[in-house]
This record gives C-alpha cells, sequence and structure tokens, in this order.
C-alpha cells in the first residue's frame, strides 16, 4: 500500500501535453507568452533534473559543509530573482537584504528541522535542504513584493513624507506608513495561504508526503508547522530587511534620496 | 552686535547629473524677526535654498549655522522642529483638518510643545481667514488656498523659530494670494516671526521692512527696493 509508483521517462514526457495547450491559448489568444512559457518548462525540467541528482548525492553523502553550501546556493539564487524583479537603482538594497535572509532562513531551517523535526544530526540534508528551500521560496516573494512597494510608495507619497520630515518627524515617523504598507502586502500571501489551506487547496509538500505513501495525520502534523514557519519567517525576513533598506531610502540628514517619478 | 538666527558661509549646490551648480560660493545672515524675499526667475534655486537651510536636501560645499550651530550636528527633527518649511504645494494626509493640524505634535521632535485645544484651533482658523471651516471636516476636500493657508497655520502650531515658505502664492487666485501675504505681514509684525519667503511674483511687503534678496549668476545680490 505505501509503495509510490513511478513515472516512466515516456509518461513523463506525456506531461506536456498541459505546456502544449498552455502554448495553443497563448497563440490563438495572442497573448505573446511563448516565449515565456517555453524557457519556464525547459526550466523546470532542467532544474528540477538538476536538484535531483544534487539531492540524491547530498542525501547520501551526509556531509555538512555541502548541505549549508547547497542553502547558500539557494539563497544567492533567491537574491538574484529578487534582484531582477525589483528595479531600484538609487538604494543599495541587495547586500543587507541577502545577509538577513541568510541568517534569518538558516535560523528558521535550524529551529524546524534541528528542533522540532529533531532530526539527528540538525543539519540532515533530508530534512535542512527541503524545509530551507520552503522557506526561501515563500519568503523571497513575500520580499520581492514588499521592496517593491516600498519604493514605489516612497516615490508616490515623496511629498507627504518630506511634509511630515518638514514638521518635525525624523524619518521613521515620516515614513511610517509606508513602512507598514510595503510589510503588510509581502505577507499577505502567507496568511491568505493559512485560511484557504485544507479547504481550498492541498499544499504542496502535504500532496507529495500523502503521494508518498505517508500517514495523511502525520503529513497535516508536517504541513501544521510549515504554514507557521512560512508565516513566521516571512514576517521576520521582511520586517528586518524593510527596516534596513528604509533606513537607506534616506540621506544623513534623514532627507529622501529617492526622486519621484 | 546681534548674532545672526541664521548664517549661509560659502553654500554651493548641484543637482546629481547636472553640469552646471545651481549656486555656488552664496552667503547670506537672517537676524531674528526679519523679514527676507527672495526673488528670481524660475530655475534659479529659490526653492532649492529654502530645502537646503532645512536639510531636505544636502550641498556639496558651505555651512549653515543655526544659531551659531553647524545644522548638520543638530538632529534633523529638532532642526526642523525650529526652522519649518512649507512647502510650494501643501500636503494634507487623508484624515480631519483637526487631525492634519495636530500632527506635528505626535512627532517625538515636538513631544514637549502643548498640544493647543479646539477652541484655540477654531481661533486661529478665523485668524488664517479659514472660518467657515470645521475640525472634523476632510482637510483633503478643500480648495488650494484653504489648504495653503491651513499649512501655514499647521506649521505656525508647533511654534518655529524661524518659518521657510516656499512658493506660498504661486498656485492661488489673487485672493488668495492676498490672504497669505496678509498673514505672514502679521505673523512677522506682532509675533515677531522670523519669515524667509521665495516667489517670483512683484510681491513686496509695503507695510513692513522687508529685505529684498535677488538669486541670480547663481549667488544672492541684495536688492535695494
Amino acid at each position: 500500500m505505501n509503495r509510490i509508483i513511478d513515472i516512466s521517462t515516456g509518461k513523463l514526457l506525456l506531461a506536456f501535453v498541459f505546456i502544449i495547450v498552455a502554448q495553443a491559448s497563448s497563440i490563438f489568444y495572442h497573448l505573446g507568452l511563448g516565449r515565456d512559457i517555453a524557457i519556464g518548462a525547459l526550466r523546470t525540467f532542467a532544474q528540477l533534473f538538476l536538484m535531483g541528482y544534487v539531492l540524491t548525492f547530498i542525501l547520501g553523502s551526509e556531509n555538512l559543509p555541502l548541505t549549508i553550501a547547497i542553502f547558500a546556493i539557494m539563497v544567492i539564487s533567491a537574491m538574484s530573482i529578487i534582484k531582477g524583479r525589483v528595479k531600484e537603482k538609487q538604494v543599495a538594497y541587495i547586500l543587507p537584504t541577502f545577509l538577513t535572509m541568510l541568517v534569518t532562513y538558516f535560523a528558521t531551517a535550524f529551529f524546524v528541522s534541528g528542533i522540532i523535526v529533531d532530526s539527528t544530526p540538525w543539519w540532515e540534508p533530508r530534512y535542512f535542504i527541503p524545509t530551507g528551500g520552503m522557506v526561501i521560496g515563500n519568503s523571497m516573494s513575500a520580499i520581492a513584493i514588499a521592496l517593491e512597494r516600498l519604493f514605489s510608495e516612497m516615490r508616490q507619497r515623496r511629498e507627504v513624507v518630506e511634509m511630515k520630515l518638514a514638521l518635525g518627524a525624523d524619518f521613521r515617523e515620516a515614513s511610517d506608513d509606508v513602512f507598514r504598507n510595503a510589510v503588510t502586502s509581502g505577507m499577505i500571501p502567507s496568511i491568505n495561504a493559512m485560511m484557504g489551506v485544507g479547504l481550498v487547496f492541498i499544499p504542496g509538500m502535504m500532496s507529495g508526503q500523502i503521494l508518498s505513501g505517508t500517514d495523511p495525520l502525520v503529513a497535516i502534523r508536517y504541513q501544521i508547522v510549515v504554514m507557521f514557519m512560512l508565516v513566521g519567517s516571512t514576517a521576520v525576513t521582511s520586517i528586518i530587511v524593510m527596516l534596513i533598506v528604509r533606513k537607506r531610502c534616506f540621506g544623513s540628514g534623514e532627507e529622501v534620496l529617492l526622486s519621484s517619478r | 552686535m546681534n548674532q545672526s538666527l541664521l548664517e549661509i558661509r560659502n553654500l554651493a549646490f548641484t543637482y546629481p547629473g547636472a553640469s552646471l551648480p545651481v549656486f555656488e560660493r552664496l552667503d547670506l545672515a537672517v537676524r531674528s524677526g526679519e523679514f527676507i524675499l527672495i526673488k528670481g526667475p524660475s530655475g534659479t534655486g529659490k526653492s532649492t535654498l529654502l530645502r537646503l537651510i532645512c536639510r531636505l536636501n544636502q550641498p556639496q560645499d558651505g555651512t549653515v549655522l543655526f544659531r551659531g550651530r553647524d545644522i548638520t550636528v543638530i538632529p534633523p527633527a529638532a532642526l526642523r522642529s525650529s526652522i519649518s518649511y512649507v512647502a510650494q504645494l501643501p500636503q494634507m494626509i487623508d484624515a480631519p483638518v483637526g487631525e492634519n493640524l495636530l500632527l506635528p505634535f505626535s512627532f517625538r521632535a515636538n513631544s514637549k510643545k502643548r498640544a493647543p485645544q479646539p477652541e484655540t484651533l477654531y481661533r486661529m482658523l478665523d485668524e488664517f481667514y479659514l472660518g467657515g471651516i470645521t475640525l472634523e471636516q476632510s482637510a483633503l476636500k478643500l480648495s488650494a488656498g484653504q489648504k495653503q493657508r491651513l499649512a501655514i497655520m499647521r506649521s505656525i502650531l508647533q511654534e518655529p523659530e524661524m518659518m521657510l515658505l516656499d512658493e506660498p502664492t504661486s498656485a492661488l487666485d489673487p485672493e488668495s494670494a492676498a490672504m497669505v501675504f496678509s498673514i505672514m505681514e502679521r505673523l512677522n509684525r506682532t509675533e515677531k516671526m522670523t519669515i524667509m519667503t521665495v516667489t517670483h511674483s512683484d510681491y513686496r511687503p509695503e507695510t513692513l521692512r522687508g529685505i529684498v534678496y535677488r538669486l541670480e549668476n547663481r549667488t544672492l545680490q541684495l536688492r535695494e527696493e
């Protein structure tokens, strides 16, 4: 009963039917998404195969430096995706964002893998890497959304921020609502996911565990931990990144550095 | 000899990416209670000068002293609590008039100042030709002229030592502009408020001794009128 049914190469290629349907829709309705869908499909194929082989190697090796190196590469990749989405030239946000992500994601993965799941050793790749991957993937989107919102609101509302500065506000007071809006906009998808989980959708990890034969009552425990972990790590990382980056939007005289658009 | 309230020495400013400086080697001394009017065509840096004084922009060179202290050693919020700047297009938050007027008192730099009571606010609204307005109505729905007078009143409420008014009448009809001029002159005459305002209009204070400067050739020239 617990035996997982393997997907043969032929059946795997059959899954490309879904991509062909998406391509056909794009052509029929002139959506202009053909190139993106093709690249996305190829990248999914290549990246996951690569990840599969890497994980097979890592899970078998039980090597701490290698596990940490893979974790660091995942964070670097996430940072480069954020950099591609957030087109900001005036404020140096990349280094503080990267360092915050590295530290908080590591702490989260350590807490879940080493303390809640209580794996031995704490960096057991089977737990540490997937946990880190989920945290990074979820929080990466939140940070990108929050950064985009922070920069765009700071520009759009520059006159109001300056009005408050001119009335004696410090930079925190003057940009309080901009900061709040940025953090909440990044947090909302994670919170919505908590509302819908189990009712609207079965999360990927839980589905994966059930498909691989895990008792659903065990799978839900993992999923609850994961949902809480995602919300907590997203909140902490977004808040720290926004606090640091917001400070960088102001100069030495607490003047707004971003020009209006 | 009276010490200047504000002293500018050798100020230079160039916008990022611009080839020519807005001004260089600019000097100015302002004594307490003076009414300084800075004129000059658009684009000569009049607004920039006011923004440099309250540190909303940073100069490349030169010094600004407020009460003899370099403004870069004064915490920015404390400086702006003492030197109040009103922008050319007054900004209001999406809240009632009363909340907008009391906004400065929600900031730590003004925490030792006492927020005025509603009776005081209504009396001042009258003095600022805003008699029909209630503290409960939305500030965003006021006209440009009303917002400008409300912005000046809000600045005064925090009891600054000096006010910087950036083209306060540029967006106003002649009647509203006359009201704003009248308010500025009254503040200077009765409250002894030090005022520096920039304009490219022909206005000059008639009822008091205003000092008129012209900003040209990247520096300030005293103009006899």
